[in-house]
């Protein structure tokens, strides 16, 4: 693609670019390495904490087997076994499953988009440095005796029993809930990511499909993880202040728990499988040398499962008394749900088939991992049909099951995604022959460990079991899972040991040794800039189909070959087709984000301890860090308001509203922030289904103030609506005035709001009808909390003069989630207020 | 000017049909559930709510085929194949009418097996 | 224990529910291995050197055909056959019906109270762990748990259902063989969540009348020194006996205990040694027990208690 019309930069100035480029994206040497926040570093750090996480769960489950062996075994006591499984299932689903990739779409994303960067690497570092904290406080407390013990899904009200789980249960709670913010943190990243930082010409027809399932993915996980969160809230109030919403003596009731972890939890099982079919949708194409046969049908594929994937929830609830109706339409949706999954199967088939297939150690991990993932399928389709289900819940059946789903659709996948990718971080390949035996012995020693247990389950053995007698006809499955399972941890052994020999007497390979297609085998490992120059897509496999692309990105003969104001830049574009829209500035190495992460983990572990004026401090600190990281790293008025980045192309540099990177992140997370929203309140409604009345004959907050309450906030929003037009009009003092107005109307619309339930005396240890209203009152409150300090820093801004008509982005995005906050505060109230009165 | 344009510029109507189907699966779910849960109180019977959920599984199959239309249309009425990945306009649309109308397809069949238990379950026992 | 592999099988069926339920799983085990090896077929030959490679529409009708058409079809008979199913195998019973046998059963930490109601002119009365049940008649029973979840599930003859603090569920069960199954607690609740199960024997239903009968009488004095160091420690505070003991309800009642399989909720064989070991001290046998140790007592106490308990037959 050199035209004529591209002009040739002279060697002097490719070298000044270069050094420009490699000022601005180094990574600080010494303890400031840590602080670094390119993508290649987080992602690479991501991922290996994840894997700590993993190997270490996997010790836990080599116990676990041991224990199990042979009956009446006394290797572990009852309580270590119930804290070693229980941390076994988090550790693995929390820790390892959904982390590895984000981990993995950290690093690769940009440079498969052909981006710098993704849109915000500070909240990418403040997601890692979250979620290893988290990590390791909830990893640690096995060590004290004091892990989780009632399982990975918490079931109440053995989990609320604090005699019996003691600390264990708020450590999971507490720890995990800070996690999720990582993980909520991460999928706002990817999604605004993939919609407006793709290189210019890669039309929504070009994107790599490991681009389209990651999209789906982080989707996901924006309206699966929030209802866990409000699940956390509600379980944390009971066992911090004994609000009885999971104890039937007060009303409460113990299945909306199941209801609010499994709509977390089957989502979850999809948010796990797909980013891994994502890596064989990379793979397969590479080994059989063509694009991939049926692109459209994995959209299709990832689409469909994104959404089905929310219809399956009770399928893990079909020994629990509800209607076989409501069953039914469960089981309904769990089938439906493997025909896209087929679907995928098929596609990597067809490709292989009309491709010349070149075998090779990825592509044995991912043609093993589609032999188990298949029977874990094809299970999966036995247990979503409720009579089996009625048989095989919670037996043996269902731990080979998951571990079929698992093993094979996710860890088998990631392994040869291992192998795959590995040249990118040090142009060097993992070694054939320790990754055929790798795969042998996982693949051997998986069955033989898996395999038996469907067997032991159908002969009645029940899952999370310590002990078992002799004679019931487990015996030898166990013994023979017990081998397979130390076999296949032998097999991760040679994997974690390929990957951590010294190589440095290897020879340096190619740059792109499996001759792929895609643009992420453009990058240089020792280079951190991403790409040399953005270049433009005029194909899906461009390394195949634009001859001379490497070449001509090196030379920088592409958009964004400088960076002449010494600012980390990358290219934003439009979402369908990709065209040029902004040169967006993107934040540099900090310390805000460790310290962020830190005091914010900090708040969530003073009160698993109720240490309370910790936690208020980590509060105060979290909340001035967050400040100072958006003050001095986001909406700055740049010096001049064009940039040129290239092939006489000028872009804006300062964007507001929708088409801002920051609006998009506003709405995405305030999505998920209303997922969250909308589960509390189907606890209210599913506290109205279960009970005759369910106000129990307890005073409600009375009609009057919660009405005062929704109307107030309602004139805080005109009042907002008011400040952005007004601030369009250049009228700086109206504008501030405005957002005073406002901000005393909130004040007043909160007060009215907790009013209602103070006044009439509403006790919420009393009974579940109270202690809802209280928590949706107070969610509500405290999101318009959150608005005021969200004025207080336009106010600020505008003080200082960072806000004006044109700049105003912070106004922009702010307005956005007060259009949230009244849509929140009339529904909360109104049905507060009225739905007691009109029921 | 047609009612609804024939190249429709947004990313999001590749969504239709699935959420179609969503909507369809809630509707069904809640109804269900809670008829059930407030058993007796309900001016109606099951056959009746039976009947009802009926008539919504119509509407949102006949929601759905009008989105394969819609979608079918933008694809040209099937006159290109795939794979649709030329860099042009163009093909990002027929990709999009493509995707679509698969979409659409699988929200289809899934609408139906939703639809299953109404035919074969006529109480709410547990 | 002894016992063959079969007391605690879903794949041994001796129930109608658990019969029909493993018809299912033959069909799809059948099924899905003729789908895998398929599958497997195919993925090997597509991962073989081949002259002959597939065109992208040759391809394009094999994802069509293969990975939907299929699907749909297989999945939407399967569906339909399961739905039938459900109600066909658990049919409903108004909670209010006067059924002769609906039997309550509370999982406890870690045992299982089970009532059974009136009927045929005898009077209610409560057991522990282990219940009679007779063939070829259909049983309800009310499920309910006192502290925590658990899950009733009797594998050789149907599915499980949980017991859920604040509700109350309802399963029925046809058994259609005599013999004697175990059924093992399917929700984790705690500590020995492994050591919670209850024996069932399927009777003849002119043995099960007999035995019915019997029950409603109690235990009659031996006058031994067993029974009397049982009240003396004050066993009977918490164990009821009938016919011997003032009503008591915290444990398990333990009238006719010399008959049961197990001694623990299915933790030991109802030996005299066991019951001495369960005695002296519960937690070490089976941790997480409630029943505190009794090993302050002197042994031969223990061991006449003990005596005692396996004679009450």
């Amino acid at each position: 693609m050199t035209d004529a019309a591209r002009p040739e930069p002279s060697t002097e100035e490719r070298k000044s670019q270069e050094a420009e480029l490699r000022a601005v994206w180094r990574t600080p040497s010494g303890w400031r390495y840590w602080t670094s926040v390119n993508n290649t570093e987080i992602g690479l750090w991501y991922g290996g904490a994840a894997f700590f996480f993993r190997l270490f769960a996997g010790v836990l489950a080599l116990l676990v087997r041991v224990q199990l062996a042979v009956p009446d075994n006394d290797f572990l006591s009852a309580e270590t076994f119930n804290q070693a499984f229980t941390l076994h299932g988090t550790v693995m689903m929390f820790l390892f499953a959904v982390p590895i990739f984000e981990a993995v779409a950290i690093f690769l994303l940009p440079s498969m988009l052909g981006a710098r960067e993704l849109p915000f690497p500070r909240l990418s570092a403040f997601g890692f440095w979250s979620f290893t904290l988290g990590g390791v406080f909830v990893c640690g407390s096995i060590f004290f005796g004091a892990a989780p013990n009632t399982g990975w899904f918490m079931y109440p009200p053995l989990a609320t029993d604090k005699e019996y789980s003691g600390i264990g249960a708020d450590i999971w709670l507490l720890g995990l809930s800070f996690i999720e913010v990582a993980s909520i943190a991460a999928a706002v990243e990817l999604i605004v990511g993939i919609m407006k930082c793709r290189a210019p010409g890669m039309r929504v027809n070009m994107m790599p499909l490991f681009a389209w399932y990651l999209l789906i993915v982080a989707g996901m996980i924006l309206f699966a993880f929030p209802p866990l969160i409000a699940g956390d809230i509600l379980f944390e109030m009971e066992r911090m202040f004994d609000w009885p919403f999971f104890d039937a003596a007060r009303g409460g009731d113990p299945l909306l728990w199941q209801h609010l972890f499994w709509i977390f939890g089957h989502p979850e099982v999809y948010i796990i499988f797909l980013p891994a079919i994502a890596l064989m949708a990379m793979i397969v194409p590479t080994f059989a040398q063509r694009p991939i046969v049926g692109y459209s049908w994995i959209v299709l594929a990832a689409v469909g499962t994104g959404f089905l994937s929310f219809g399956l929830w009770v399928h893990h609830m079909f020994t629990t008394g509800l209607p076989q109706i409501s069953l039914a339409f469960f089981s309904a949706a769990s089938e439906a749900v493997a025909i896209p999954t087929g679907v995928q199967i098929f596609v990597f088939i067809a490709t292989m088939l009309a491709g010349r297939v070149i075998f090779s150690v990825p592509m044995l991990f991912g043609a093993g991992g589609l032999a188990i993932f298949i029977i874990g399928g094809l299970t999966g389709v036995m247990v979503a049909l409720v009579p089996f289900d009625w048989q095989a819940h919670d037996t043996y059946f269902i731990v080979a099951h998951l571990h079929y789903v698992l093993i094979g659709g996710m860890l088998f996948p990631v392994v040869a995604g291992i192998y795959y990718y590995y040249p990118l971080l040090n142009a060097r390949k993992l070694s054939d022959r320790l990754g055929k035996a790798a795969f042998w012995l996982m693949f051997v020693g998986f069955n033989v460990a898996f395999f038996p247990m469907h067997l032991a389950g159908l002969r009645g053995m029940p899952r999370r079991v310590f002990t078992y007698p002799a004679g019931v006809g487990w015996d030898w499955f166990n013994l023979i899972s017990t081998i397979g399972a130390f076999v296949f941890a032998s097999g991760v052994a040679v994997v974690v040991i390929d990957v951590l020999r010294p190589k440095l007497r290897q020879p340096k390979g190619e740059q792109n040794p499996w001759n792929a297609g895609t643009l992420e085998w453009i990058s240089e490992p020792e280079e951190k800039w991403g790409v040399r120059s953005i270049p433009i897509i005029t194909s899906r496999y461009p390394i195949w189909d634009q001859p001379g692309i490497n070449d001509d990105i090196k030379a920088g003969r592409y958009y964004l070959p400088d960076a002449k104001d010494g600012a980390r830049e990358t290219l934003v574009t439009s979402v369908l087709d990709a065209e040029p829209v902004q040169c967006l500035r993107v934040g540099g190495t900090s310390v805000l984000t460790i310290v962020a992460a830190f005091s914010l983990g900090g708040v969530f572990i003073a009160l698993t301890f109720h240490w309370w004026i910790t936690t208020a401090i980590c509060a105060v600190v979290t909340l001035a860090a967050i400040v100072a990281w958006l003050w001095t790293g986001t909406a700055a008025i740049p010096r001049e308001e064009m940039r040129d980045v290239g092939l006489g192309k000028t872009l804006p540099l300062y964007m507001s509203g929708p088409q801002s990177v920051g609006w998009w992140a506003m709405f995405i997370t305030m999505a998920g922030d209303g997922t969250a929203y909308a589960s509390l309140m189907f606890g209210y409604f599913f506290y109205w289904t279960i009970h005759d009345d369910f106000t129990a004959g307890h005073a409600g907050p009375g009609m009057l103030w919660p009405l005062v309450a929704a109307g107030l906030f309602t004139l805080a929003w005109l009042a907002m609506l008011l400040a952005r037009w007004v601030n369009g009009k250049d009228r700086p003092g109206l504008t501030r005035l405005s957002l005073l107005v406002s901000l005393f109307l909130t004040l007043a619309a909160g007060c009215s709001g907790l009013a209602g339930p103070y006044l009439t005396g509403m006790e919420p240890t009393a009974h579940v009808y109270p202690a809802i209203v209280w928590v949706v009152a107070l969610w509500t409150v405290v999101h318009g909390g959150v608005g005021i300090v969200m004025q207080l820093y336009c106010l600020a801004g505008s003080l200082a003069g960072r806000m004006d008509a044109r700049h105003d982005i912070d106004l922009r995005n702010v307005v956005l989630y007060w259009h949230f906050l009244v849509v929140t505060a009339v529904t909360s109230f109104s049905v507060l207020g009225l739905f007691p009165v009109l029921r | 000017m047609r009612l609804i344009p024939k190249e429709i510029e947004s990313l999001w109507t590749l969504f239709t049909a699935p959420t179609i189907w969503a909507l369809h699966f809630l509707v069904c779910y809640i109804t269900a559930a809670i008829y059930c849960a407030k058993a007796g109180a309900a001016p109606f019977s099951f056959e009746a709510m039976r009947l009802a959920l009926g008539t919504v599984t119509v509407a949102a199959l006949a929601g759905i085929a009008l989105s394969a239309f819609l979608a079918w249309r933008q694809w040209g009425f099937g006159s290109g194949d795939p794979p649709h990945d030329e860099p042009t306009r163009k093909d990002r649309m027929l990709f999009q009418g493509f995707a679509t109308l698969l979409l659409s397809g699988l929200s289809f069949v899934a609408v139906l097996f939703v639809s299953v238990p109404l035919v074969f379950i006529g109480t709410c026992q547990p | 224990m002894s016992g063959c592999s079969g007391v605690q099988s879903a794949l041994a069926p001796a129930g109608e529910e658990a019969v029909a339920i493993y018809r299912l799983l033959l069909l799809m085990v059948v099924g899905g291995t003729l789908i895998w090896l398929a599958v497997m077929g195919l993925l090997l030959h597509a991962a073989r050197r081949r002259s002959a490679r597939w065109t992208a529409q040759e391809a394009g009708r094999l994802i069509l055909f293969g990975g939907v058409a299929f699907p749909v079809v297989v999945l939407l008979a399967l569906l339909a056959y399961a739905v039938w199913l459900m109600p066909a195998i658990r049919p409903w019973f108004a909670r209010q019906a006067t059924k002769p046998e609906m039997i309550e059963v509370t999982g406890e930490q870690f045992w299982w109270r089970i009532r059974y109601p009136a009927g045929g002119g005898m009077p209610a009365f409560e057991t522990a762990n282990e219940m009679r049940l007779p063939v070829g008649e259909r049983v309800t029973f009310s499920l309910e748990a006192a502290d925590v979840i658990h899950s009733f599930w009797i594998p050789a003859l149907g599915g499980k259902m949980d017991m859920i603090p604040g509700r109350t569920n309802t399963l029925s069960l046809l058994p259609t063989k005599t013999g004697v199954f175990r059924a093992p607690c399917a929700e984790f609740c705690g500590t020995a969540h492994a050591l919670m199960a209850f024996s069932v024997i399927v009777m003849e239903p002119a043995d099960y009348s007999a035995w019915r009968r019997a029950q409603t009488a109690g235990n009659r004095s031996g006058g031994s020194e067993g029974e009397r160091l049982f009240a003396h420690h004050g066993c009977a505070g918490c164990h009821g006996i009938r016919g011997l003991t003032p009503p008591a309800s915290l444990g398990p009642d333990l009238t006719f205990f010399g008959q049961r399989q197990t001694v623990g909720a299915g933790t030991l064989a109802n030996t005299r040694e066991n019951v001495t070991r369960f005695i002296r001290n519960p937690a070490a046998v089976k941790p997480g027990a409630k029943m505190p140790a009794f090993d302050m007592l002197p042994d031969e106490d223990i061991a006449d208690i003990a005596e005692y308990l396996v004679a009450l037959e």
